[in-house]
């Protein structure tokens, strides 16, 4: 595992949101943890700030939970993990569980991080690579580096695909051409 | 700028309300003004033409009474821009016969019975001429054409650029008389809030003034006479080259011209003046007439504005260009009407002309606020952030009352796809005025693109309860209803839209759509051949067209209207996906299979799911397929599993044009 090459970081999310192919709907769910320090919980998880982090208080596995009003369609999550910052706190295995409620949740992904330096980019799609559709998704850090008991986690983003044209079931347009005319605002 | 508020506010405040003469709370910045008038008679064209442009409803509140004294000159409604004007009348007054000066707005002021407009007219003013010629001017000016205020601003501002030139000349008062009589006139407008009426009392003002000036000269004249006709003979020198500038200024616009030849007769009355016959009426009916030229002028001009207005609110826009089109160019170079034109060319989704007018309009009116919404909305359609948040940035730095700017910068950010952000500055809009229906339509926009959409739901209505014929928001409804499948209400809801709105090739490719959904597809097919006969370069109408007779399995048409349609939007992979579907069916593999690599390099990620499986379906029966398929599958796959590129989407598409142009070329 010493040998094991590093992860590498994955792009901004914030580019992301700016193709427009994704839109961030972690602001439409309810969000909880397992356990947290005083001070270092939810809202920091979702400040958009890098610097601040969630701390747990607990056993593991650490849980975040997320909650949905309604069945939503999630593409991918985004977590941003920093050893350099983290060191002992930086998670290694993570795993993802989707379902309806607490007592419904089934793992569809789990994935070892080693020293990652940044977002690391989730894809949650189903058997026929399509994006899920969940009422609640669960992100359970089962082990962190160097057997660390707590976690840290600087920031998780939840992504929706953006929906399609707004006529029709055609995927979108590119050039600008088109989406001129695609709406009246 | 800054001396010609003080003069707005100084004619505002001076009112046709005259009469009462009350200080009013103005008075003491109009005394200000004053001095800063003294200093730009030269510059009150200019300035007259500035603040016409500048919101004159800010100045309405001031013409309450405006102290007559001073407020002669500031008469001047706000409206009309004379307030430049005014200022100019104000340094006139001040310098010369305060009195005189005073009496010329406050005679007619305090007279301003008969209309705001002509309140100007000098009861005593030695510029007793110029007073009528200024109360002509008003008068014009004060026609309220249908439209509220607009035409006012652009009318008032005219006359004060014609007026001041020939009051100029005409008032024997003294230099500063001259300008004082444009404002005048342009202060005769009430510069109520509402335009039309301060048009209306404008208008009114010829018929009735004329007869109660004539009355006022005579009476009045006898003292003014004297000074004028001295006065008259310094100003012909004057006068005269003034005069063939002002013939030259004048093109389609009567009101010149008839103040040019009114002031030849004014020359000549002088001149009979100079000789000392002191016939006062003679002066007068020359003022008449004056008058009469430059209301017939201004009645003129209004009514041209007000036919273009009609037409605009009508939605038969490129009717509105054609009228807007043929006033005289410096009518046409301002801000008002600019504006309109730029908002036909947007009503019409010909963005790219409308941003054009628009910030031609941003360059000779760069304070001018309203109607900078419907700026952003072109930016916005057509993408150019840049633009767009430079435009956010100074309009929220100019003026954070106005609805307007949050408008702008709510579009700002949601070009860049912040829709929360975006959503807070359309409320914010909405906090700072109520009445704004374009700020509810945009944050419903902004609602169903966060999927909210029982609050987009009532933010469309609350732009209709504020204005019913917002088509806009009737077809945010309808896009809405749409959304949720419910195609019956949603036709009800565009059609309703187009009945206000009746040229959008948009709403009519929308209603097809619908049509289509609603399994009508005859009459889908007709409603698409109507947009595609208002605006042929509608690429969406022929696309739909095309995807509606590939679901009747009409192929060779669909190919036929995609292959135009390939000619107009060259890089839209949508096309070449629709072609490759076309020809799966027709069985032509290798063609159909061309086609949606094509697609696929045009947009990588966006279409990746649909168009892969596409070529999924296409691959099966189809052992023997070439490789290239079999890349698609992996390389959709693996863009998903990597972390994705740090290249935006556009970045990938450029480049994929760029590839795909290559093999165009092949």
């Amino acid at each position: 595992m010493a040998t094991a090459s590093k992860t590498p970081p994955g792009a901004d999310p914030k580019q992301l949101e700016r193709t427009g192919t994704v839109r961030e709907i972690g602001s439409q769910a309810v969000w909880s943890l397992s356990s947290c320090k005083p001070g270092f919980g939810v809202d920091q998880l979702r400040d958009d700030n890098l610097e601040t982090y969630w701390q747990s208080d607990g056993s593991q596995p650490h849980l975040v939970n997320i909650q949905f009003r309604r069945k939503t369609t999630v593409k991918m999550l985004c977590i941003y993990a920093d050893y350099k910052s983290d060191e002992s706190y930086t998670p290694s295995k993570i795993s993802v569980r989707v379902g309806n409620n607490f007592h419904n949740l089934q793992e569809i992904r789990q994935l070892e991080m080693v020293e990652p330096s940044g977002w690391i980019h989730i894809p949650l799609l189903d058997l026929v690579n399509r994006p899920i559709r969940t009422f609640m998704i669960q992100i359970a850090v089962l082990a962190n580096h160097q057997n660390g008991r707590d976690t840290h986690m600087r920031q998780i983003k939840v992504y929706t695909p953006v929906e399609e044209s707004s006529i029709g079931k055609f995927p979108r347009c590119t050039t600008v051409d088109f989406m001129m005319y695609r709406t009246i605002r | 700028m800054f001396k010609l508020t003080s003069l707005q506010n100084f004619s505002g405040s001076v009112g046709p309300q005259t009469g009462s003469s009350a200080h009013t709370p103005c008075h003491a910045p109009h005394r200000q003004m004053d001095t800063v008038l003294m200093e730009t008679p030269q510059d009150t064209l200019e300035l007259n033409r500035l603040n016409l442009e500048s919101s004159n409803s800010k100045y309405s509140s001031l013409n309450s009474d405006s102290s007559v004294s001073y407020i002669d000159s500031s008469v001047i409604t706000p409206d009309s821009v004379s307030l430049g004007t005014g200022g100019c009348l104000l340094p006139k007054q001040a310098q010369n016969k305060p009195k005189s000066g005073r009496s010329l707005l406050g005679g007619p002021a305090a007279l301003s019975p008969l209309t705001p407009s002509f309140g100007i007219l000098p009861l005593d003013p030695s510029p007793g001429d110029t007073s009528y010629l200024q109360n002509f001017t008003n008068s014009g000016s004060v026609m309220d054409p249908p439209p509220p205020g607009i035409p006012p601003k652009k009318s008032v501002a005219r006359i004060s650029q014609a007026g001041t030139k020939s009051v100029f000349t005409q008032s024997g008062n003294s230099r500063e008389v001259v300008p004082i009589p444009f404002n005048q006139s342009q202060t005769t407008a009430p510069q109520t809030s509402t335009t039309p009426q301060v048009l209306s009392p404008t208008i009114a003002a010829p018929p009735n003034v004329q007869p109660r000036r004539s009355s006022r000269l005579f009476t009045s004249a006898s003292s003014t006479a004297k000074e004028n006709s001295k006065k008259l003979k310094m100003k012909f020198p004057t006068k005269i080259p003034n005069r063939k500038t002002k013939t030259k200024i004048s093109k389609g616009v009567i009101t010149p011209s008839n103040i040019n030849d009114t002031f030849e007769i004014l020359k000549l009355d002088s001149s009979i003046m100079s000789e000392g016959k002191g016939c006062m009426i003679t002066p007068q009916f020359q003022a008449f007439s004056l008058q009469k030229a430059a209301a017939d002028g201004l009645m003129n001009l209004m009514r041209d504005i007000g036919k273009g207005y009609l037409a605009l609110c009508s939605y038969s826009c490129k009717e509105a260009i054609a009228i807007l089109s043929q006033l005289p160019s410096h009518h046409y170079n301002t801000g008002w009407v600019l504006v309109q034109i730029g908002r036909a060319h947007f009503e019409l989704a010909e963005y790219t002309q409308a941003e054009r007018i628009f910030s031609e309009v941003r360059r000779i009116e760069s304070y001018r606020v309203e109607g900078m919404e419907i700026y952003s909305t072109s930016l916005w359609h057509l993408q150019k952030d840049v633009a767009l948040s430079a435009l956010s940035k100074d309009l929220t730095d100019m003026d954070k009352n106005s609805p307007e700017a949050w408008c702008v910068a709510g579009n700002c950010f949601s070009l860049q796809r912040e829709h929360d952000i975006a959503i807070k500055f359309f409320q914010r809009a909405i906090q700072v005025d109520p009445s704004f229906a374009y700020a509810y339509t945009l944050l419903g926009h902004e609602f169903v693109l966060t999927e909210e959409l029982e609050k987009a739901l009532a933010c469309f209505r609350n732009a209709i309860r504020v204005s019913t014929r917002h088509y806009n928001a009737w077809y945010g409804l309808g896009m809405i209803y749409f959304k949720q499948e419910k195609f019956n209400l949603a036709e009800i809801h565009f059609k309703k839209a187009l009945s206000i709105n009746p040229q959008s090739s948009v709403l009519l490719c929308h209603i097809g759509v619908v049509q289509h959904a609603l399994k009508k597809s005859d009459h889908a097919l007709e409603t698409l051949n109507k947009a595609i006969d208002i605006d042929p370069k509608n690429p969406l109408c022929k696309f739909h067209r095309a995807s509606i007779l590939f679901a009747n399995e009409k192929y060779k048409a669909a190919l036929r209207e995609l292959e135009e349609l390939k000619q107009i939007v060259p890089k839209e992979s949508l096309v070449y996906f629709l072609i490759g579907k076309v020809y799966k069916k027709l069985g032509q593999t290798h063609l159909a299979l061309m086609n949606f690599s094509w697609a696929m390099d045009l947009d990588p990620k966006g279409v990746n799911n649909q168009i892969k499986e596409a070529i999924d379906k296409r691959y099966l029966p189809d052992d023997e397929e070439p490789v290239t398929p079999d890349d698609f599958p992996y390389e959709s796959a693996e863009v998903e599993e990597s972390q994705e590129s740090s290249m935006t989407d556009a970045d990938d598409t450029q480049l994929h044009t760029a590839e795909s142009d290559e093999v165009f070329l092949l």
